[in-house]
Parts: C-alpha cells; sequence; structure tokens
C-alpha cells in the first residue's frame, strides 16, 4: 500500500508567492536546508546570514564572472561591475567610485529637493496616487538623468524598459522576448550617447569611461555600454523599489511612520532598518570555482549558487526578532547593500536620495493608507517591490 | 599583543589588546567601538571605516596604496594628513599603543 509522503519542500523564485512573500520559505530554508539544491532554479540557495557574508568576501571561490542576476541579461556577464572578478573588477570600479563617493554627489542635493517638492505638490493635489508611478520613479530617474547628463524627454521610454528588463516570464523561467527587447533598447540607447560622448566629451559619467584606461588599455565598448546600462537599470529601478518598499513598510507600521514624520533626524535609523527588513534587491547569483561542502551538501566547481540576502537579513542567528520592525535596532552588519567588494556602488546616492525624498514626504504626508486589498508584485528572480502602490491620503 | 586605544565618535576612550595582523577596523568591529561601519567588510570600497592615526605612529604605517588614497577622497568627515582606512592597516608590534580617533560621520 502506499503511503502518503510528506509534500517535498521546493523553493521556486518563479512563482507569484515568492515575490509577494518569500520571507516564510527563507526561514524553512535557513532552519532545514541551509545549503539547498532548488530544480525549479537549477542552483544552489544559501540563506543564513554567515554563508552570505562569507560568500560576499571569498569571491574567489563565489565569482560573478558567469553573471549575478538570478536570470541573466544577455551582454551583462564580464562587461559589469556586478559580473567581473577582482583585479579587473577593481580597477573597473575605481574608475566609477569618485562618481558615487558622498562628497561628489552633494551638487546633487539641491535639484533633488527641488524636484522632490514639485512631484510632491502634485501628489498632494491628487490626493490618492500611485506611489511608484507618480513619487518614487519619478524622483528616481530624474535625479540618476541629472547625475548622469541624460536629457528629460527620455524618462519614460527608458523607465519602461528599465522595469521589463529586471522582469522574468513565470512561466518559461527565463527572460522572454519583451525583457530581453527591454533591455537591448537600454543598451542601444547609451550606445548612441556614447557615440555623442566620444564626438564631444562632457564632464559626465560615460564621458569619463571612455577616457579612462585601465593599465594602459581603453575599456571596451561592451564594457562602457553594458556598465552604464547597469547604472541605469540599478539607479531606477533598485532605488525607486527600494523607497516604495521603505513607503509600503510605513503604511504597515503607522507607530514608526509618525515618529519619523515628528523627527526627519530618524531618516537614517529607518533607511538601515528597511535595508535590512526587506530591501528590493533580494536574490543575487554566483558560480563555484572549486567544490566546495557546506552544510553536508558537496557542491561542485561550475554549479550556480543564489544568495538569499533578504534571508541573511531575517536569520534570527544574526539578528534579535528580526521579524520585527524596529527603528531602535542596531542594525550593523545588514546586508541590504550586499557586501565584499561588489558592495552597491550606489549606496551613498541611495542614502542621500532617500533621506531627501522620503523625509520630505513623510513630513507633508504622516498619514495616508494602502488603498487596495491586494498588491501585485513585479515577477523577478532578483528584485521584490510592488508594481503599483496605490495610496491615499488621509486616516 | 599590541595595545589599541580607540576614540568612538562619542568621544569615548577603549583600550583593547588587538592579535598582530588584525586590521585597525577588524578591530573596531569586534570591540563593537562606536563610529566604525565597515561596510564593504575590508575590501576597500566603501571608506566607511575612515579614521584618524595619532601623529607620532604615522610613519609606523604601512604605505598607502592608490585604491585607499582614492576612496578617502569620498570619505564624509573631512581628510586628514591622519586619514587612514581602517581596512588598510595591519597590526604589528611597532603599533603597540597607538591611538585612533573615529570621525563622527562616515
Amino acid at each position: 500500500m502506499e503511503t502518503i509522503t510528506e509534500q517535498k519542500f521546493q523553493f521556486n523564485p518563479y512563482s507569484p508567492i515568492m515575490d509577494s512573500d518569500p520571507f516564510p520559505f527563507y526561514k524553512t530554508l535557513r532552519d532545514q536546508y541551509p545549503c539547498f539544491w532548488s530544480d525549479d532554479v537549477n542552483m544552489w540557495i544559501l540563506s543564513r546570514y554567515d554563508d552570505i557574508k562569507r560568500a560576499g568576501v571569498e569571491w574567489e571561490t563565489f565569482s560573478s564572472s558567469q553573471g549575478n542576476l538570478v536570470d541573466e541579461l544577455p551582454g551583462r556577464s564580464g562587461s559589469t561591475l556586478g559580473t567581473t572578478d577582482p583585479p579587473r573588477h577593481d580597477r573597473l570600479r575605481k574608475l566609477i567610485q569618485s562618481a558615487f563617493a558622498k562628497n561628489n554627489l552633494m551638487h546633487l542635493m539641491d535639484p533633488t529637493k527641488e524636484l522632490v517638492t514639485e512631484v510632491l505638490d502634485r501628489v498632494l493635489e491628487m490626493g490618492s496616487f500611485d506611489f511608484v508611478q507618480d513619487f518614487s520613479s519619478q524622483i528616481t530617474v530624474g535625479t540618476l538623468f541629472a547625475m548622469m547628463g541624460l536629457p528629460d524627454e527620455d524618462h519614460h521610454e527608458v523607465r519602461r524598459n528599465v522595469i521589463l528588463s529586471i522582469q522574468s516570464d513565470q512561466e518559461t523561467r527565463q527572460k522572454g522576448p519583451e525583457h530581453i527587447a527591454g533591455f537591448k533598447f537600454l543598451t542601444n540607447y547609451v550606445e548612441d550617447i556614447v557615440r555623442q560622448r566620444r564626438a564631444g566629451p562632457k564632464d559626465d559619467l560615460i564621458s569619463r569611461l571612455i577616457l579612462a584606461e585601465i593599465d594602459g588599455d581603453k575599456l571596451e565598448e561592451a564594457e562602457i555600454i553594458m556598465t552604464s546600462a547597469t547604472i541605469i537599470l540599478a539607479g531606477v529601478e533598485s532605488l525607486s523599489s527600494f523607497l516604495s518598499m521603505m513607503a509600503y513598510n510605513m503604511a504597515t507600521f503607522p507607530d514608526a511612520r509618525r515618529r519619523i514624520a515628528a523627527d526627519v533626524s530618524l531618516m537614517p535609523k529607518a533607511i538601515e532598518e528597511t535595508l535590512r527588513f526587506n530591501t528590493s534587491a533580494q536574490r543575487f547569483k554566483r558560480v563555484l570555482t572549486k567544490d566546495l561542502e557546506m552544510h553536508g551538501q558537496q557542491m561542485k566547481k561550475g554549479d550556480f549558487v543564489m544568495l538569499c540576502y533578504g534571508s541573511a537579513n531575517r536569520d534570527e542567528r544574526f539578528f534579535r526578532n528580526p521579524d520585527v520592525y524596529d527603528l531602535e535596532r542596531n542594525t550593523r552588519g545588514h546586508l541590504g547593500f550586499g557586501g565584499g567588494v561588489h558592495l552597491c556602488l550606489g549606496n551613498m546616492f541611495a542614502r542621500m536620495i532617500t533621506t531627501i525624498a522620503m523625509g520630505e514626504f513623510f513630513t507633508k504626508i504622516p498619514e495616508y493608507y494602502i488603498s487596495v486589498e491586494e498588491l501585485n508584485w513585479n515577477p523577478s528572480t532578483t528584485f521584490r517591490s510592488p508594481v503599483k502602490l496605490p495610496l491615499t491620503i488621509g486616516k | 599583543m599590541p595595545q589599541i586605544t580607540y576614540i568612538d565618535s562619542d568621544g569615548n576612550k577603549h583600550q583593547v589588546e588587538l592579535p598582530l595582523g588584525a586590521t585597525i577596523m577588524e578591530g573596531a568591529v569586534q570591540n563593537d567601538i562606536k563610529g566604525i561601519i565597515a561596510e564593504c567588510g575590508g575590501s576597500c570600497m566603501c571608506a566607511t571605516c575612515h579614521c584618524y592615526i595619532a601623529e607620532d605612529y604615522l610613519d609606523k604605517l604601512p604605505e598607502m596604496e592608490e585604491e585607499e588614497d582614492e576612496m578617502l577622497e569620498g570619505a564624509v568627515a573631512p581628510r586628514t594628513e591622519r586619514s587612514r582606512l581602517g581596512c588598510q592597516v595591519r597590526i604589528s608590534n611597532a603599533l603597540d599603543g597607538l591611538v585612533v580617533e573615529i570621525p563622527q560621520e562616515q
């Protein structure tokens, strides 16, 4: 007689439930399967804080050279910061790093404040609005375009294609033609800008990449294009999604929101806790450069490994009461921006823009609520963010 | 083991002993010294372990590499002659008695 066996645990990052709420799955992974092979995505899944932290430091074993997005986009591997290893990574990063250093971002503060005021005025008039469309993406596209010297009239088209680029098809479990086409649009777009900057260099990031040399060699065309496209992707989507997650959290935790609205000096704490609690970049990928045993599982050279940053940040082995959003928490060591050599290049940029944008948002709109019962989440194996976040001002 | 004194970002003094070969950043993180963030974990990628080294020890430090120099340019607190990234300075016997000051901002 057949017996009913316990249903096998699955970890399928293509399922919609993973987009909306991956945290219960993470907990099972951490507690029962700390090194888990997922047939659904054909890679090992690491979920505990210590393991993810280690993978970030041991870049020689956990290599980024075959892509870092769970579903990689064509042409990126080996041509961007996130998809190369040291030493080339370090040299490429050095060229770009200074543009993202805090003291080189100060000139963006006043224009960002102006933009936030303008966008908030419109939102206040609307009363009910979509935070993603009407607020967060307006801010991030605006500031990123200002930083990179890109023309304002391209905002809409660029953002639309950025969104397509980060999505995956849930049925076929890979990037669909529309997602590839979205990314192709972005790379063609950057290619045009590169051509213009070659003809007439300006004082901006793309010109700097064109003129730069590493060990006497110019950067390859693909490196310039893929790196710039990735910065646009991250600057527009990761940051916009982060703002959205923060607005979402504060709708869910009104006490924290009211404290911030009354005292915006709490913003840095709120930012760090949001990065820990549910940042938008949930999962990234590495490839093993040698055989490795972890938690009794034998992994092989060439195997892909998924690093669940969003799980590490909820690991009760590292954070006390990790599922509680706590403004008073010591968040030191959180992996909301990753860690190690691939620590998010834009971390200072993101913190600065968020402090200005959300500080002003909570001050002007201390009371709001989510106007729908259920949110639609982006189908993405790497990022987690709502497609729309409909909000209504008031209690 | 060499003795190091940290003055944290609130101005409080902490005297600790550090093993040879540890970095100033690691010593600060392990002893929970306020003001060192060390977000990138010692990869010289974030400038959040910026510290000021006591003047009389400056010539006993390992030489600064170009990467550290570049990162320090992006540090939040003012860069001075005494500025170093804690992750790039390893403890040696010559550093016994060193005083390290942590800036208020990283």
